[in-house]
């Protein structure tokens, strides 16, 4: 077990695209403008990265497993619906967010059931739950935000804890808690073997089968979290709100070293990732960069790091 | 129309405020009219706009980053749309807890302290529009309406508009009422279809001037004829009412509401007296007064405000 | 070996075609119960609606397919139609004529296909990141020229490539015709067909057979952005303007409809004539929720069930086939 772990050590030896970026955007930015290395704006930029980190975690260990989860934005959304439409009946931001958890736990489990039982590709699999969540999450709001929300769930996003913002404290435990399961568990082990070699995690008498699932599961279940995040942040649920997140959390965790083939996957990648997209984003709004050029630079930036990182794989 | 009584003074001195304006996307030409129109505006005032549109249209968490990146920046004011007019109400509240004063335009923001809201009014410019469009029809014959998107405020109106001037009528037939999501291709599609399930339609309202053009594109492709409307007032919908083909389309004018906009923000800066809010008179373009709307948005003039305020 | 290597293609090619058969039997049967439902459903013109519509996923999906069977995937065949709409759209305006017009759609969805295929074969990018950068890329570039404009207006003779018949048949039809038979007789019987297959079920062992792998590649998504480009024409003709965002909402059903026609994800399997049928059922589907007025609301959750539906059939069919 412990040699198929070891074979990620060789990824954090070299210096990876996405650091190379991300100390570039930093640099650049501080340069071009003295709003943008202020603690308020970097608070502004890790809070905002919050709900993609909490997505982008799970999506490293499934695409580790030779997976993919594109559904995991029409399942926030959905799960923000069901959180805004439960405290909303009944009163209780507990029960609410029991409900959102529920709604990401349930598409994860089926998710991880199509993928594992039934063996339908990851892609399409959750090709076909997006849609479901999705259509689902149209049709109970006629399109309609969930408004008439308790100030409680608000206070998740705009709350601090030690004057700290509580979203960062949530990405901060999110991402720690990501990092122990994912190297200091069978169950990380587990997702290691899933990508790079199932045989031998058969041969360990686990199943496989089941690994699978549960990864699947902690991804709708994270959505579920996130769920709480955004609809904090809107005071409402929309049913567009997380429309083309989980493409979002991908390109974060391909940018930040995790390959698509072996399983060979860097966490601390993918939280590189998210937050060099985050300061992209924030750096361009601050210099007021035109809207059409914007778009421009993210995909620019996608394939840099990329590009950066394959130049320094070639021999 | 609420205004204290006051003279409004002419263009004071240049006092190069900055104005960060918020749109919704970058494709939908009533966006880019608005855009146009707070840029006339403000450069007749000595002021400067900087827009700012969400790199994914229509995206909330977008537009709230968006928003909560402006402030860092303080502009002097901020003239929004909002995505959604429920799920940004935050983003007005930390606006106001900011400083920042806010103006609203098109889509009244559902919570939040303004300066002033300058809107069309949807419901009676579909009410208007389908209204003529009965006219037309003598009072009698099936109609079809296409929807824009749902759960988007400009569209319930306007539907609303429709369906009440319908009822008006008592020798007209609703078949279908179907959303096209406010899109060219999807409403020539959904028309396509609904022309196979009706064999006979004499109307179509349409909710926009891209759905209502994709249902002409429809309907001369099954070589069918039927009076079609729609709303928006956009350059091809004035072209077509032109060439005979569209009957008519709801004034929904974004360069005015631009213009206004920026205008009353500019103004407000300057402590002069502003309007708290504006609702624009419904118009229906159609053959007899079309030659009013022919120039692009680029070559038009601002409305002076205080031509506005004493209707 | 060399024996391993003779009866594996004709047990591929019996299970290909159970596929094709079962895929088949789908579409009818959707039709049959769509009949009983409309009455509206199998007139003269709605019949005629179906296949334009059809043949415009398929045109996006056709090229989308080769991509795939090299265990590819292309995620800027919405904004690659998008871009090559609006050029083509400026041209034609500009110059009045139509030629120019389609020249410059496909040129464009090419040159955009050379791009994604050299990030892919050369950078060793994987498509889908390489593809999904291009896609911000070209939208990015699509919103700058079109600058919340719109073009519309274009002569007769090109729209009539979109939304003209030929012996009461729309024209689109043809052209999906045609690149059906153009797709299949590529893939299935000339080499670098062939070599396609086998790029996408064995890499390496392609590779060290000789095919120059790059160059593949690059040939499978450069035709596949040419065929966005062409899709671009057609949607172009219909709607008669252009717009920023007119490719927006394209690039998940051609891929819906490629893996629904039963070309498998990790390459090696399937076929345009598969991808057909696949664009078949999805506007089978849409087609069927319009006629009945079923809430638009649905038509995601729809579109989602019959996707699994569709490959979860397939994917038991394959297990328990010889």
């Amino acid at each position: 077990m412990s040699q198929i772990r070891t074979a990620a050590l060789p990824a954090l030896a070299r210096v990876p695209g996405v650091a190379i970026v991300l100390v570039a955007l930093l640099v650049g930015f501080s340069l071009a403008g003295p709003r943008f290395l202020t603690p308020a704006n970097i608070a502004n930029i890790l809070m905002q990265s919050t709900v993609l980190i909490l997505l982008a975690l799970p999506m490293t260990l499934i695409i580790m497993t030779e997976g993919l989860d594109l559904s995991m934005g029409a399942v926030l959304t959905l799960a923000s619906i069901a959180l805004a439409m439960t405290v909303v009946a009944t009163g209780s931001p507990a029960l609410g967010f029991l409900a959102g958890l529920a709604v990401g736990l349930g598409f994860g489990l089926a998710n991880g059931a199509l993928v594992a039982l039934i063996g339908i590709p990851p892609f399409i699999a959750t090709l076909g739950t997006l849609g479901i969540a999705q259509g689902l999450a149209l049709a109970v709001t006629d399109g309609q935000s969930v408004v008439g929300i308790p100030p409680s769930i608000e206070r998740v996003y705009s709350g601090t804890l030690f004057a700290v913002p509580i979203p960062i404290i949530i990405g901060a435990a999110a991402y720690a808690l990501g990092h122990l399961l994912l190297y200091h568990t069978r169950f990380g082990a587990a997702v290691f073997a899933l990508g790079g070699n199932r045989e031998a995690l058969r041969l360990a008498g686990a199943s496989d089968r089941a690994m699978l699932i549960v990864v699947y599961a902690v991804g709708g279940l994270m959505a579920g979290f996130g769920a709480l995040l955004m609809t904090a942040r809107m005071n409402s649920a929309h049913p567009t709100a997380g429309i083309g997140l989980e493409f979002d959390a991908i390109a974060a965790v391909a940018v930040g070293g995790t390959s698509f083939e072996r399983g060979n996957g860097w966490l601390f990648g993918t939280l590189l990732g998210v937050v060099a997209v985050g300061v992209l984003r924030n750096g361009l709004n601050l210099l007021a960069v035109p809207s059409s050029a914007q778009v421009a630079c993210i995909g620019a930036l996608v394939i840099l790091a990329l590009f950066i990182d394959a130049l320094r794989s070639r021999p | 129309m609420v205004l204290a009584g006051q003279v409004l003074a002419g263009p004071a001195l240049a006092a190069n405020e900055t104005i960060a304006v918020f749109t919704k996307n970058q494709t939908n030409p009533y966006f880019q009219a608005v855009r146009v129109g707070s840029e006339t505006a403000a450069k007749s005032l000595g002021a400067k706009v900087i827009q700012y549109i969400p790199t994914k249209p229509d995206s909330i968490p977008e537009q709230l980053s968006q928003v909560e990146d402006v402030i860092v920046k303080k502009p002097d004011a901020i003239l929004f749309i909002p995505v959604d007019y429920k799920a940004l109400v935050p983003a007005v509240e930390k606006i106001n807890a900011a400083g920042i004063p806010v103006t609203n335009i098109t889509d009244r923001i559902a919570g939040g302290k303004l300066v002033a809201y300058v809107g069309a009014d949807d419901y009676n410019i579909g009410l208007a529009t389908a209204r003529h469009l009965l006219k037309q029809m003598g009072g009698k014959g099936n109609v079809v309406i296409l929807e824009g998107v749902k759960g988007s405020l400009t569209n319930t109106d306007r539907v609303r508009g429709f369906n009440d001037a319908l009822k008006e009528n008592s020798g007209v037939k609703l078949l279908a009422s179907q959303p096209a999501n406010y899109q060219r291709l999807n409403a020539l599609q959904v028309m396509e279809n609904l022309i196979q399930s009706f064999p006979q339609i004499d109307g179509v309202l349409a909710a926009n001037d891209p759905m209502a053009v994709g249902a002409l594109e429809a309907l001369d492709g099954a070589n069918r004829k039927a009076l079609v409307v729609g709303i928006n007032g956009s350059k091809e919908a004035v072209e077509m009412i032109k060439a005979g083909r569209l009957l008519a389309s709801g004034d929904f004018n974004g360069f005015i509401q631009g213009c206004l906009g920026v205008e009353i923000a500019i103004r407000n800066l300057r402590k002069e007296q502003t309007p708290k809010e504006i609702i624009l008179k419904p118009v229906v373009i159609e053959k007899s007064n079309f030659q009013a709307y022919e120039a692009p948005v680029e070559q038009r003039t601002c409305p002076k405000l205080s031509d506005m305020v004493t209707n | 070996m060399s024996q391993m290597a003779e009866t594996r293609p004709r047990l591929a090619l019996s299970r290909d075609v159970l596929q094709a058969f079962y895929r088949l039997l789908a579409a009818a049967l959707l039709c049959a119960a769509l009949a009983l439902a409309s009455d509206a459903f199998l007139t003269l013109g709605n019949i005629l609606n179906v296949l334009r519509q059809t043949a415009l996923l398929f045109l996006m999906a056709s090229g989308l397919t080769l991509v795939i069977l090299t265990a590819g995937l292309d995620l800027s065949v919405g904004a690659n139609i998008g871009l090559s709409a609006c050029l083509a759209a400026s041209v034609i305006q500009a110059t009045g004529s139509a030629g120019l017009g389609v020249a410059t759609g496909i040129g464009c969805g090419a040159l955009i296909g050379i791009c994604n295929g050299a990030l892919v074969a050369w950078l060793r990018i994987p498509s889908f990141i390489a593809t999904y950068g291009m896609m911000w890329m070209l939208t990015g570039v699509t919103y700058y020229y079109m600058a919340g404009e719109t073009i519309h207006g274009f002569p007769p003779s090109f729209r009539q490539f979109g939304s003209g018949y030929l012996l009461g048949v729309p024209i689109p039809v043809y052209v999906m015709v045609l690149f059906l038979g153009i797709g299949t007789l590529f893939a299935q019987r000339t080499i670098w067909g062939q070599q396609i297959y086998a790029l996408g079920a064995n890499p390496e062992a392609t590779r060290l057979s000789g095919v120059p792998v790059e160059r593949r590649l690059l040939l499978v998504y450069t035709f596949s952005g040419a065929m966005a480009g062409l899709a671009s024409l057609i949607i172009l003709a219909r709607i008669n303007s252009a717009q920023g965002d007119i490719g927006e909402e394209l690039t998940l059903p051609a891929i819906a409809a490629v893996l629904i026609g039963g070309t498998s994800l990790f390459g090696g399997s399937g076929s345009v004539s598969g991808t057909l049928i696949g664009a078949l059922i999805l506007t089978l589907v849409l087609n069927g929720m319009n006629l009945l007025q079923i809430n638009a609301s649905w038509q995601p959750l729809a579109t989602g069930l019959i996707i699994l539906l569709a490959v979860g059939i397939d994917t038991i069919t394959r297990r328990t086939a010889p």
